[in-house]
């Protein structure tokens, strides 16, 4: 059992936003900083300001009740932490989704949920004609990625979008923007100033805050049903793991991770808010450029990523030839972080890289390694505050010390269950103990570390290979930019190992790479093929997609 | 052959397209280049050692009246123009190494221009009324400078400001060129008219062949064909504008008429050849992706 749970300090999400914008009020709270270096910003007053609006407009205006679901389906900018906080003060439930989705994506999401009200933004919002009907979303708020901006940069940059990229579709469906639902929020809230208070009046931590989908184990996307109490527990467990790196009110984080996904919500909105720092939002990581004048306009002291963003800030020159001064730590979660990209990372800043483990039933902190205390490589840490791990193989019983078994949560941060899905909840949730699917061991400190995806391991003639390992020893190589391991069937072995790799350079070919693995690994998990290619399957938030590699040999195969 | 409106005018739209060449950069930006420099020297190379000399040869072969001589080897020596890199952007070439080239050779000009031009033009021993004073264009550079400074600094203090002027500033590069177009051609088409296939030849020639020995010259230097289809625009591509300007600002009268001929002439079929050029590299960059997509399987939906 880890150290038992810090006080949680807020009564609900709405109440934490409320007590960060009075303390911190007229600092930043939020910038929107785009690739050429134009930006916006919203003071903690402004966020308090216009999300009380965005609350009155979806009870006032819209004549929601508490606990309808509201979808909000926009990369990160300033109206995100607005619509996200409104959603909360008015006592609904926020459906975070995926703007890249595609549109029969967002039809299932939409209507697994039952959001009635959806704010897009309007890069996307000509997904919509076609499913709206099929879904009971009522009302659409189209949002900007420059929302909030000064008049001017905001008249460039959409013209240039229009003009240049013609990335601004027409919205075809019935619609209204978000300014214009902001204002009718504020009116409504004039003619009603008691309004808001009843919004979460009786609202308790048992209360469900927000719908966070997730493919999970099975693939089907279902909406891990988070509680205000989940998300703010795990808030305070995530921050004693950093807390010694933290000044209230004086730290500067860099958001590259889409808020829309679990990590980034937690870590980079809920947790730095509640400190009063000021968050960096950047509206796409992809290029990794476009991080360039976020790191070269705002003193960025903390970061959180993934593997593969960290290793593309590493080969950029404009990054490690003028790293982040005022740096103090990096988080790493989402995938595993390779012990290569962690050692360059803090010989290049200088700064602590932590890496943490989780996942979105588990609000998703569930590992961390402590900023100040001990921090081992490859391992994801030591359970987090008032958290309970247990590690059992196939049968449900607990393994021998030091044996890999599959990783179980027990915490208050885990989720109440899948939304309106009794057996897939009743298969991840067994006596209050969540299963995750990944294998780890831990060690005589208490430090965990994951040896893979249950469902990942490769059975070489009856050797369990953990691809991890075979990627982080691949990774070493200079010609190797990104690499992927998974199992091919094999006539010989049953299956064998197959490593994809996106090269640098030359001289990275099939006989350099087996030659680098056979120095460091056992000639069993040596990778029996290996295939370059230009470019690896990425989830949104970065991580290499084994999955999809999978189903390319399948095809293939076909 | 232009007004004083328009000379004014152009002067002052240089300025703004250098103070927005100034506002996409930063002194780190410098400092990076400078730590793998391979790909700028050897655009520097073409910049200041392929295209004087051939303007001068050029001048040499068809046998040009010292006039048109001057003319063509002070486009021969200008540093790149700005719209070499809006060609490099629909060319998909190397966006970052077009600017950096473009913002040093605009910057080794100071010192390299006066000189090339004091030699070439002793080469082909022209009369000292068509030399262009060494300190004539040094000077008009060194203002030049200022802008770019300025863009830098501003885009320090304020990066919204920085951003607007930067794009500006870029679009104004293509406004110029335009104008001078618009305005000139109608007023001269007899000129154009009597205009003999020489001189023709020796503004659009210079332009074309400056791209090609700009590529050959890159890939004998081992820079791949991506960079060196880049470096081959950025080559060919001279600061059409600022040869005119030098040129207005240092003859009258009836010798400018006669000088400004070439850097006029060029600047107008540079924009032409260009896009026909940057229409084939274009074709030839989405092949090669293609080719490279069909190596590797298919990439899964994000």
């Amino acid at each position: 059992m880890s150290a038992p749970l810090p006080v949680v300090r807020f009564t609900h999400l709405a109440d934490l936003a409320r007590k960060s914008s009075a303390r911190f009020s007229s600092q930043t709270a939020f910038t929107t900083c785009m690739p050429n270096g134009m930006h916006g910003s919203l003071s903690y007053t402004d966020v308090d300001r216009l999300s009380d609006a965005f609350a009155a407009y979806l009870r006032e205006t819209l004549g929601l009740a508490a606990g309808a679901r509201v979808a909000l389906q926009t990369p990160n900018c300033l109206a995100y932490p607005v619509v996200a906080f409104g959603v909360f003060k008015a006592g609904c439930v926020l459906v975070n989704t995926n703007p890249l989705y595609t549109p029969s994506e967002m039809e299932h999401q939409l209507r697994d949920s039952g959001a009635e009200a959806l704010v897009i933004v309007d890069l996307f919002a000509n997904k919509l004609q076609g499913i709206l009907a099929n879904t009971k979303v009522r009302t659409v708020v189209v949002a900007e990625v420059t929302q909030f901006f000064g008049a001017v940069p905001r008249a460039v940059i959409r013209a240039v979008m229009k003009l240049w990229y013609r990335v601004l579709p027409a919205v075809l469906v019935p619609h209204v923007r978000l300014a214009q639902a902001l204002a009718e929020g504020a009116a409504a809230l004039e003619a009603k100033p008691g309004a808001l208070a009843s919004y979460t009046q009786g609202q308790g931590l048992e209360a469900l805050a927000a719908l966070q989908y997730t493919g999970g184990t099975t693939g089907l996307s279902k909406g891990a049903m988070l509680t205000h109490g989940n998300l703010l527990a795990n808030l305070e467990q995530a921050y004693a793991m950093g807390a010694s790196h933290i000044e209230e009110g004086r730290e500067c984080v860099l958001t590259a991770l889409p808020l829309y996904h679990i990590f980034a919500f937690q870590f980079n909105l809920l947790c730095f808010y509640a400190v009063g720092a000021r968050n960096v939002l950047v509206p796409s990581p992809r290029p990794v450029q476009n991080l360039q004048r976020a790191f070269d306009n705002y003193p960025i002291t903390w970061v959180s990523g993934v593997n593969t963003l960290f290793n593309a800030l590493l080969n950029e020159e404009w990054f490690t030839a003028f790293p982040p001064r005022q740096l103090k730590a990096a988080v790493a979660g989402g995938a595993a972080l390779q012990g290569v990209v962690a050692q360059r990372w803090q010989r290049v800043t200088g700064t602590v890289i932590a890496e943490g483990y989780g996942l979105t039933e588990a609000s998703p902190v569930v590992c961390f390694n402590p900023i100040s205390g001990v921090r081992k490589p490859d391992s994801i840490g030591i359970a987090v505050a008032g958290t309970e791990i247990r590690l059992v193989d196939d049968a449900g019983q607990p393994v021998a010390d030091g044996q890999p078994g599959e990783l179980l949560v027990r915490g208050p941060q885990v989720m109440q269950g899948y939304w309106q899905r009794p057996d897939e909840t009743a298969l991840a949730l067994r006596d209050g103990w969540l299963h995750t699917g990944d294998v780890a061991v831990v060690d005589a400190d208490g430090y965990y570390r994951i040896v893979d995806r249950k469902k990942d391991v490769i059975l070489v003639s009856g050797f369990n290979v953990y691809p991890n390992e075979v990627e982080d020893v691949i990774a070493r190589m200079d010609e190797v930019l990104e690499v992927a391991v998974i199992g091919v069937p094999d006539p010989q072995t049953g299956e064998a190992v197959r490593a994809f790799i996106v090269p640098q350079g030359a001289g990275c070919d099939e006989a350099a790479v087996r030659a680098h693995c056979r120095k460091y690994l056992a000639d069993y998990k040596v990778p029996k093929s290996v295939k370059l290619r230009t470019e690896m399957p990425k989830t949104p938030i970065g991580k290499i997609l084994r999955k999809a590699l999978r189903e390319e040999l399948r095809e293939e195969a076909r | 052959m232009l007004t004083e409106l328009e000379t004014k005018l152009l002067g002052v739209m240089m300025v703004l397209i250098m103070l927005g060449m100034g506002a996409s950069l930063t002194f780190k930006d410098f400092r990076i280049a400078f730590r793998k420099p391979q790909g700028i020297l050897v655009g520097l190379l073409c910049q200041y050692g392929v295209m004087p000399f051939l303007g001068y040869l050029l001048a040499v072969l068809l046998g040009l009246s010292p006039p048109l001589a001057i003319g063509l080897i002070l486009m021969g020596c200008m540093p790149g123009g700005t719209t070499s890199n809006i060609f490099t952007y629909f060319s998909k070439g190397v966006l970052a190494l077009s600017i950096m080239m473009t913002i040093c050779s605009t910057l080794v000009a100071v010192a390299a221009v006066p000189v090339l031009l004091e030699i070439y033009s002793g080469l082909r021993a022209l009369p000292s009324e068509y030399k262009v004073p060494a300190g004539n264009v040094a000077q008009i550079l060194v203002v030049l400078v200022v802008p770019t400074v300025i863009g830098m600094v501003l885009r320090k203090w304020n990066p919204n400001v920085g951003a607007t002027v930067e794009l500006l500033g870029g679009a104004l590069g293509v406004v110029v060129i335009l104008f001078l177009i618009l305005t000139w051609v109608p007023r001269n088409h007899r000129l154009l008219a009597t205009t003999p296939a020489d001189v023709y030849t020796a503004a659009i020639g210079i332009g074309l062949v400056g791209m090609l020995l700009g590529y050959w010259l890159a890939r004998l230097l081992r820079q791949d064909p991506r960079r060196s289809r880049t470096i081959a625009l950025e080559t060919g591509i001279q600061n059409g504008p600022l040869g005119v300007l030098i040129v207005v600002l240092t003859f009258s009268g009836e010798m400018q008429q006669q000088v400004l001929l070439i850097p006029v002439l060029y600047s107008l079929f540079i924009v032409l050849s260009s896009s026909a050029v940057t229409i084939w590299f274009r074709g030839i960059t989405t092949r090669e992706d293609l080719a490279r997509d069909q190596a590797k399987v298919q990439a899964a939906p994000a």
